[in-house]
């Protein structure tokens, strides 16, 4: 039987608008192909795990409070970390985690807490608390090999700039910074975004996606997925699609 | 210029009554728009304002701490029904003031948004304000939580009266050290329940000291993150209560509080707690204890919460869930209960809703217990759909049905008991589609 193992970073203070769904999605989509899926809990203070051995990190996002708190954790784990994404570890990291990822996150008061610097972007937070990206989503990606509409729901006051391979192209909706073009970031093994939703439980071909080159890695070959009857997310899909893109 | 404005606002109530519709909010509206923003400032209010706040349980208490008054024979003007924004509050006060803008009442009882606590009360005198809880609520309405909590604390700050805090939810605790000056700080406290537990059973929200930052330490759990706190480090949440619910039995119902024992109409803790903040008030405003009594042991809700309808000779019953925690509790409730049970879910993703129905995976599904088969509704039908089948609940036991008559008629279909839970939007649309199943298949309404 085939096995993926998760490390799943902060999850009792990073979880913001059902992040921690996406590993309920996740091991779901897993589960119903007969493969194990594995999810361990790292957070502030616990050992350093070897983060190699993992299939896949994923971090959520949290409120400016809560990132402040693990950005100093987070750095210790840098080497690690950065390691494995060599390695070719994916890694899927929602909002807060997609900005601790990049050089820094500039509060609304100014103060910077640094990020992992594995990729060039920043983040700057607007001076107001009030203006906020907040709403539905729909970007399209190209990140499976074909075009892809991607359906969540964005809250985030940082602004991020610099990224050159972003995760999308916004059809609706704001993006990294204010009426953007372009959402998230991404690599073969790496989907950054701001999408919460949260985002796996209304795109199930980016769930697919990510197991697939999970098991492709182990196996040194491509492994193809086994169909399942997505029949409420391709209906739930259409409705959201209509509403929102229809002009 | 004053007498003016509150000239146009009576006219604008006048006129909506006229054509038979509700003044709740527009002539506030309006009066905000002429005024730039200083609506309420025209008002003058001689008597004590109570204000309730808190995500959850508002309305219950208003409504109550209101009876107290008015079995005490006093004048008091409320707003009863849940206009809680400033206009709201505006409306409510243009309809009862003389042409130059003066009240008259014994007392005012008014139930505020949490986000409009600074607004309205930098422009009239609050005698005591309570503060019930903070959940996860219409985020992105508010931005983030912390953010609101920071703009309630810093009306704290400046504020001497009355502050009755719910001393078990840490994140209205913090609320009491705001203004260290304040000597009129009062928290109120539950003892554990049969169904609270050592860890937490919710996705919660505040584990960490707001003031040191060290991890919170709790004694127990009463739902959620509210329980008995402590922080080692700090000491934040160690108070002496001013008022403590203990002998809590929910099967009676019956529990104690200031050492006097109550038997509410409501079977939850949520009404537990809400009653013990009714019981503080009625303390400090030195109420008749009899009035208490009755006020307390005759409270009932019938709109959504935990209401019955027959459908036919199917008990059911209906809840509003506007969060994770009260959609949590309903499912507690249902599975506490013997025998299979069906289950419909009116999920909307309207303005008020928040747009984002991302909390329904904040919801344990995966307790669910001789749930033989669900119905969803609302305008996120499929999401809500998604959400129960990744908790592992077998997809072809879930029918959808967006049309909320057609929903109703679904559930209807089987014989058994029944359960509905909807959300705040979706709730009176609901009532009112059981209501018309009834009266075109027989059954009854509480």
């Amino acid at each position: 039987m085939s096995r993926i193992k998760i490390l799943h970073m902060y999850a009792d203070m990073l979880d913001l608008y059902g992040d921690s769904g996406n590993m309920e999605v996740f091991s779901y989509r897993c589960k119903m192909r007969g493969i194990e899926c594995e999810i361990d809990k790292y957070s502030i203070d616990s050992p350093e795990p070897d983060f190699s051995t993992y299939d896949l990190i994923y971090i959520g996002g949290g409120a400016d409070l809560e990132q402040q708190h693990i950005s100093a954790d987070l750095l210790k784990c840098r080497e690690g970390i950065a390691k494995a994404y060599k390695d070719g570890v994916f890694l899927f990291l929602i909002c807060g985690g997609y900005q601790l990822m990049g050089k820094y996150y500039r509060d609304a008061d100014g103060n910077d807490i640094p990020g992992l610097g594995l990729f060039d972007y920043y983040t700057v937070a607007p001076n107001s608390r009030r203006k906020r990206c907040i709403g539905n989503i729909v970007i399209r990606t190209n990140i499976t090999g074909k075009a892809v509409d991607v359906l969540g729901f964005e809250n985030h006051g940082g602004q991020t700039q610099g990224v050159k391979t972003p995760f999308g192209e916004v059809l609706y909706g704001n993006g990294n910074c204010s009426k953007s073009q372009a959402e998230g970031y991404t690599e073969k093994n790496v989907i950054a975004t701001y999408l919460h939703g949260p985002c796996l439980s209304k795109n199930p071909e980016i769930t697919d996606y990510m197991i697939e080159y999970c098991l492709t890695r182990q196996n040194g070959e491509k492994t193809a997925l086994k169909p399942l009857d997505d029949k409420l997310e391709t209906d739930c899909r259409k409705v959201m699609l209509q509403r929102l893109l229809k002009k | 210029m004053k007498r003016l404005q509150i000239l146009i606002g009576k006219i604008i109530v006048k006129m909506l009554h006229l054509m038979k519709r509700n003044a709740g909010n527009l002539p506030g509206i309006v009066l905000w728009h002429i005024s730039r923003h200083k609506a309420v400032s025209m008002f003058k209010v001689d008597c004590p304002i109570i204000a309730v706040t808190g995500t959850n349980g508002k309305t219950s208490v208003t409504n109550c701490i209101a009876q107290l008054f008015e079995r005490s024979g006093k004048k008091i003007i409320t707003n009863r029904e849940g206009n809680n924004l400033d206009t709201g509050i505006c409306s409510l006060l243009l309809r009862h003031c003389d042409m130059k803008g003066k009240v008259k009442a014994d007392y005012l009882i008014l139930e505020t948004d949490e986000s409009h606590v600074p607004v309205v009360y930098s422009q009239l005198k609050l005698d005591t304000l309570i503060v019930l809880d903070f959940f996860r609520d219409q985020l992105d309405r508010n931005g983030e939580m912390e953010t609101l909590i920071q703009k309630i604390n810093g009306f704290c700050k400046t504020f001497n009266g009355n502050l009755i805090l719910n001393g078990d939810d840490p994140n209205t605790a913090r609320l009491g050290r705001a203004n260290p000056g304040n000597k009129n700080v009062k928290y109120f406290h539950a003892e554990p329940y049969a169904y609270a537990t050592n860890t937490v059973f919710e996705a919660s929200e505040g584990r960490f000291c707001p003031f040191c930052g060290e991890t919170l330490v709790y004694d127990y759990y009463q739902y959620s993150h509210i329980g008995k706190f402590h922080c080692p480090k700090c000491g934040f949440g160690n108070y002496e209560p001013y008022m403590t619910a203990s002998g809590i039995d929910l099967d009676k119902p019956v529990f104690t509080a200031g050492g006097h024992e109550y038997s509410p109409k409501l079977n939850s803790i949520y009404n537990v707690y809400n009653m013990t903040a009714v019981a503080a008030a009625a303390k400090l405003y030195n109420i008749k204890q009899d009035i208490v009594d009755g006020v307390i042991s005759s409270y009932t809700v019938k709109n959504g919460r935990m209401e019955s309808f027959m459908l036919g000779d199917r008990k059911t019953t209906l809840n509003l869930a506007k969060n994770p925690v009260g959609a949590n509790m309903t499912l507690r409730v249902m599975n506490e209960m013997k025998g299979e049970k069906e289950l419909l879910f009116v999920l909307n993703d309207n303005v008020a809703d928040g747009l984002d129905v991302s909390w329904i995976w904040d919801i344990n599904f995966s307790i669910f217990e001789r749930v033989t088969r669900v119905v969803t509704s609302g305008t996120r039908a499929y999401d809500i759909a998604v959400r129960i089948k990744c908790s592992g609940y077998d997809q072809s036991n879930i029918v959808v049905r967006p049309d909320l008559d057609k929903a109703v008629e679904e559930l209807a279909k089987t014989p058994g008991r029944k359960f509905v839970i909807a959300n705040y939007t979706a709730v009176q649309p609901t009532r009112a589609a059981l209501k018309r199943y009834i009266s075109r298949n027989g059954g009854k309404t509480e």
